[in-house]
Parts: structure tokens; C-alpha cells; sequence
């Protein structure tokens, strides 16, 4: 059984014009058999990494090994041919097409690869009656409950017995009864044969995984003091995409707050002289950096932790931030 | 794919049904259109046929002896069979009228010798053998033993016969020529044209021959604008179809792009979803023009007051004209189907 390995990798898209990177130089390998829980807040890139695990994104840099297999590389039949036989997805909303059957829409990657009928009806009933629902294999996606259709969903999965199984946001529509179900199935989906990577931010999901990635871009908890930093014209104080850990206080010269277009070209959105405060969002909410904080003229800059800025600014810091409109 | 087209069919059976009633609809009456076209362009080529002459001798200037009636006379009929070539020549009388019977109704009346050639194949009863009978088209609505009045002359019907209608599938009466005489011209012995067997190499002064071939194209002429007409209004029946069955086609895309981004992401390749967007749009297509032809055929033929020609050929025409329809319909949700975004599966609904 392969493992998987993920290297140096970035995604991009673009947000209103600028460059949006939910995934900066990511590193992770997985071995064979293991369910890893991929935990952050909504933006983290959760959704993304298994977009791209799936190769319906295609990275800006960095690679994806399926085993030998260079997945990022992949390309026309290739990549039809992985899409369909080493990967099975489960989607946040099931995704059932809703005029079909629960076993004809298990039946739907067997026949898209060419599966012969009676094949595919065979493997249909197999994987039905894995996932508890033999008895409602003719019911259509709107006669069967969330947790139902999230079965099917699993089955549909399956079919191909792949090797990687992505599931996102799997509970994310489930009621609690419906959710034990779902959740011993996907523990059982995953055997030494195969990799399991669900994106979640249901904490209920932590004792089934072998492994937790953390995506959520956290604030590097301050050790010691923050830094005073002396910047000459043109350096920078952090960058767009940075985790966020502390806040910053101009004290002497000018920073520019800079913007990365999908151009290739960068926007100043901000120039903020002594006394002005910058980089407070990403800290304050577990953001990454927004932009790229440039000093404009040889500066001095002064890191603040959240709770001396928290003081600084008084009950409602956060409130005042949104407000002011900085970044 | 067919597993989801069907299913999708089944799915959404209640909007296709409507969409195939109004398709048929639109394929019955371009059907029907088809059917009076080709009525209309036979109907030169078969009064000629019917009326068996070799040769017309009309007045100089005279553009046919259907469109434009000048009055010679009878008498010029020896004149015109002592030509050399010719072995006979009859005076012939063709004319509108209205008839009245049931209704009045435009009619046309073609005045032949008794004793001569033209009459046509008689369907029910026989041919006049002398003044007051006459053979009636079968799209007068009449029988045998009918009386009718023409311009006022009480005839009685002895026969009737089918494929003798013009103008447009106006009824012809075929009359003895005194008969004629009498509507057009008082009972003077005038005449419209000279119907000869064998072809006169000239024609006495002041008239020429026209062949058959001049007299059906000239009275193909008249009716040109009006079969344009038609086939104009029967290629706007195919667009109207085609946007029904596309318009359908495009909403089902529309509702489906969630199920397409699944499919793409599962490995369907774009080819594969736009069959499938075809097929469908081919059958809903295919079976309107069914119901179509059917609608036509049995339904809105029997309105027409004068027999169509329901040729075979115009079922296949409809047949292909359905695929084609079907094809250029499952166009309009081409781009719906084969530029969704896989990625969209993964987005919450």
C-alpha cells in the first residue's frame, strides 16, 4: 500500500483581484492505513488540500506522491484514471444525484469506468450491505435521512476500493444519532489498505484518528519578549500568508501594508506612520496575514502580544479593530 | 450515462411531458405544412397531367390558359387541328366560379368537349355524356347524384374524381364544354384555349403554343410566394421547437451543475456529459416528433378542407429534422455541462 506525501505545497487562487494562498508550503506524509483529521477553521485550506489531494486543483508549486505515483503531475487519461480508480471522495452536502437510486448512484464511478451492469449492481449490493442499507437500495437520496444519504455516500466512495478515501466535512449535516453511524463506518473504512483523510472541524472526529493536522494557521505563542525591530526602507515585518503572532506598533518611520495582486503586481492598501497600530487581525482571529507589512522609509516597530494590545486598546479591542477597518 | 439520462427523464417527467406536448405541437404543424407545400407544389404538375394535352394554343401576350383567361373563339379549334403535326384539337373553357351547394365556395371549372380528351380518372360514378351532368373533385365535398349550381347553372354530379383541385386546393369541376359556354359566356361559342394532341409547329396569327411544361410553370408561378410563405413559417415551427427542447434542456443543465461537478470529480470526462445532455435532448426530441406525426396525421389532417399528401418522406424528414433538432437543443446546455467546475462538489450547497 503506498503512502502518501505531500512537499512544499501552495495553492493559489484569486479573491477580489488579490492572491489568495490557503495553502502555503505545506509539508505532510501519511502512511499507508492511517485516518488523518485534517482540523482548522473554515478558510484554512482544509477544503483545498483535499481538493488537490483529489487533483480537482491543480497546485501553483510543491508536489502530492501517491507512492510512485506523482499525482500533481498528472494529466489528461492519467488523471481521468486516478480521478476515477485510486480516490473515492465523500462531500460535505453527499452530493447523491437525486434521481437515481441509492445502488444505481453507487453504481455511477463503476459504470463511468466501464463496469459492466451486472458488475457494478453486484458491487453496489456489496457496498449497500457494508454500509447498513441493503434494505433501501432503491430509494432515491430524498426518501433516506442525512445519515443515510452520508452512507450511500461512503458506499459510492468505495466502489473502486481505492486507495485514498478524502471525506469532507463529513458530520457536518448530521444530527448526533446520525453521526455515531458515520463515524464508525469511516473507522472502519479505514484498513491497513487505505489512506483516510477527513477534513473536519468536529472535534467528535478526534478519538477516531491515527494522526491530527492542524491547518488552522494558530498564533505562535509569544516566547519571551516580542521584538522591537529596526526595518531599513524596503524590509519587511511580515509577510502575506505569515501565521499570525504578534501586533504591531509604528513607532518611528512609515509601513506600507502591501497586497499581492493576481497580476504579479502588489497594491499598497495602507501607509501608516508612528503611533498606528498593524497586523492585529490575524492574531486577534487566527488569520493568516492578509497582506505584507513593508517598512516605506527606514522604521522602527514595535511587537505587542494580544494581551498587551487587549490592554492598550481596552475592553473591545476586536470590535475597535473591524471597526477601523486596518488590516 | 444512459442510466442517468433516463433517470433524469423520470425525474423531471412532468416537465418533459409538457415540453414534448408543445414540441409536437410545433412538429405537427410543420408537418402539416410540409404535407399542404407538397399538395400545393403537385397541384400544378397533376391538373396538367389530368388534362392530357400536348400543346396549348393561346392568345399572343397570354402568359397560360389557367392564369389568364382571354376569350377566343371555338371555331379556332379546326383551324389549329388542320396544323401540321397535330392529329387533334378541342376548344377548352377554364374558368372561376363559385359554387353553390351547401356553401358557397370559390371553385375552379374546366369546360372539356364530352366527346373529347381530359377528363380524369373518374373515382365514383362516370363522365357527362351531355349537358348539366358534371364530374366534381372529391374536395367539394360532394357525392354522386349532388346537384350543384355554378354562377347560377344547375348541374348534377355523375362522378367524382380525387387529385383534380388548384389554386391553392380549390375544387374543379369538370363540365361538358356547352355547359362552360353557358356560366362564362351567355352560350356563345367562345372558347379560352385550344388543347391539341400532337405539337404544332406554329401557331396561327395572333396566338402561340405553350407546352405542358410553360403552362404547369406558369401556374407554379402564382402560387411561389405562397409556398415560400410556408416554408418560411414552417422553418420558424423548427427554430420554436428546437429553442422548446433546448430551453428544457438548458434548465435541466442548470439544476444538474451540482451532479456534473460530482461526476467530473468522480472522472467523467466532458464528452461523456454532454452525450448524455445530447441523448437526452435527442429522445425528448425523437418522441415529440412521434406525437408529432401521430397529432398531425390523425388529428389536424382531418381539419384540412382538401386532401394533403402524406408521403412518407416527410416522416423521415421529420425524423432527421428531430435529431437535428435534439443535437442543436443539447447545445444550449453544452457549456453548463462540460465548463462546470469539479471543485464545486466540494462546496456546501
Amino acid at each position: 500500500m503506498p503512502d502518501l506525501s505531500v512537499a512544499d505545497l501552495t495553492v493559489e487562487y484569486s479573491s477580489g483581484g488579490y492572491v489568495a494562498r490557503p495553502l502555503d508550503r505545506l509539508d505532510l506524509d501519511i502512511s499507508s492505513g492511517e485516518l488523518v483529521l485534517l482540523l482548522g477553521a473554515s478558510g484554512s485550506g482544509k477544503t483545498t488540500l483535499l481538493s488537490v489531494l483529489a487533483r480537482i486543483l491543480t497546485p501553483r508549486s510543491g508536489s502530492i506522491r501517491l507512492g510512485d505515483t506523482v499525482v500533481s503531475d498528472l494529466e489528461g487519461a492519467a488523471l481521468t484514471h486516478y480521478r476515477r480508480h485510486t480516490v473515492g471522495i465523500v462531500f460535505q452536502t453527499f452530493n447523491l444525484v437525486p434521481s437515481l437510486g441509492a445502488a444505481e448512484n453507487v453504481q455511477v464511478p463503476l459504470r463511468l469506468a466501464g463496469v459492466g451492469r451486472a458488475r457494478a449492481q453486484a458491487r453496489a449490493a456489496e457496498l449497500l450491505e457494508r454500509v447498513g442499507l441493503e434494505d433501501r437500495a432503491g430509494h432515491r437520496p430524498g426518501d433516506l435521512s442525512g445519515g443515510q444519504q452520508q452512507r450511500v455516500a461512503i458506499a459510492r466512495a468505495l466502489a473502486h476500493d481505492p486507495p485514498l478515501v478524502l471525506a469532507d466535512e463529513p458530520t457536518a449535516h448530521l444530527d448526533y444519532i446520525q453521526v455515531e453511524g458515520v463515524l464508525r463506518l469511516l473507522r472502519d473504512v479505514a484498513s491497513p489498505e487505505r489512506i483516510v483523510v477527513v477534513a473536519s472541524h468536529d472535534e467528535r472526529l478526534l478519538p477516531l484518528a491515527d494522526r491530527i493536522v492542524e491547518l488552522t494557521p494558530r498564533a505562535a505563542p509569544a516566547h519571551g519578549a516580542p521584538p522591537r525591530l529596526e526595518l531599513a526602507a524596503g524590509q519587511d515585518a511580515f509577510r502575506q500568508g505569515d501565521a499570525g503572532d504578534f501586533v504591531y506598533l509604528v513607532e518611528e518611520g512609515e509601513i506600507e501594508l502591501v497586497r499581492e495582486r493576481v497580476d504579479g503586481s502588489q497594491e499598497v492598501v495602507a501607509r501608516l506612520g508612528p503611533g498606528r497600530y498593524f497586523g492585529e487581525l490575524a492574531p486577534l482571529f487566527g488569520l493568516r496575514r492578509s497582506a505584507t507589512a513593508r517598512a516605506a522609509t527606514p522604521a522602527v516597530v514595535q511587537g505587542l502580544t494580544l494581551a498587551d494590545f487587549r490592554r492598550r486598546m481596552g475592553v473591545g479591542a476586536a470590535t475597535q479593530v473591524l471597526r477601523s477597518g486596518t488590516v | 450515462m444512459w442510466l442517468l439520462t433516463l433517470r433524469d427523464l423520470q425525474w423531471r417527467r412532468r416537465r418533459f411531458v409538457i415540453a414534448v406536448l408543445a414540441t409536437a405541437m410545433a412538429f405537427a404543424m410543420s408537418l402539416l405544412m410540409s404535407w399542404v407545400n407538397a399538395r400545393l407544389h403537385g397541384e400544378p404538375g397533376r391538373i396538367v397531367a389530368v388534362l392530357d394535352t400536348d400543346a396549348w394554343v393561346v392568345e399572343e401576350g397570354t402568359s397560360g390558359p389557367f392564369t389568364a383567361s382571354t376569350v377566343i373563339s371555338a371555331d379556332l379549334a379546326e383551324t389549329v387541328a388542320a396544323l401540321p403535326s397535330v392529329s387533334a384539337a378541342q376548344p377548352v373553357v377554364l374558368l372561376h366560379s363559385t359554387m353553390q351547394a351547401r356553401s358557397v365556395r370559390d371553385v375552379n371549372v374546366i369546360g372539356l368537349p364530352v366527346e373529347g380528351w381530359g377528363w380524369p380518372q373518374i373515382r365514383h360514378g362516370r363522365s357527362p355524356t351531355g349537358p348539366g351532368e358534371t364530374v366534381a373533385d372529391i374536395a367539394a365535398g360532394l357525392g354522386v347524384g349532388d346537384e350543384v349550381f355554378l354562377a347560377g347553372r344547375r348541374l348534377v354530379v355523375v362522378g367524382t374524381a380525387a387529385g383534380v383541385s388548384y389554386y391553392f386546393g380549390a375544387p374543379t369541376f369538370l363540365v361538358p364544354l356547352a355547359d362552360a359556354q353557358a356560366i362564362a359566356f351567355a352560350g356563345q361559342p367562345f372558347a379560352t384555349a385550344i388543347a391539341t394532341d400532337g405539337v404544332p409547329s406554329s401557331a396561327p396569327a395572333g396566338f402561340q403554343v405553350l407546352s405542358p411544361a410553360e403552362v404547369e410553370a406558369d401556374l407554379a408561378r402564382i402560387l411561389e410566394s405562397s409556398t415560400q410563405t410556408i416554408g418560411v413559417l414552417n422553418a420558424l415551427l423548427i427554430v420554436m421547437a428546437a429553442g422548446i427542447i433546448g430551453s428544457i434542456v438548458y434548465l435541466s443543465a442548470l439544476e444538474r451543475t451540482r451532479d456534473f461537478a460530482v461526476l467530473k470529480a468522480t472522472g467523467a470526462s466532458s464528452g461523456a456529459l454532454f452525450a448524455g445532455l445530447a441523448a437526452q435532448a435527442v429522445t425528448l426530441s425523437l418522441v415529440a416528433a412521434v406525437a408529432g406525426a401521430a397529432l398531425a396525421r390523425f388529428v389536424l389532417t382531418p381539419l384540412i378542407p382538401f386532401d394533403v399528401d402524406l408521403t412518407a418522406s416527410s416522416f423521415v424528414t421529420l425524423a432527421a429534422t428531430a435529431l437535428a433538432v435534439g443535437v442543436l437543443a443539447s447545445l444550449a446546455g453544452l457549456r453548463r455541462a462540460t465548463g462546470v467546475d469539479p471543485a464545486l462538489a466540494f462546496r456546501a450547497a
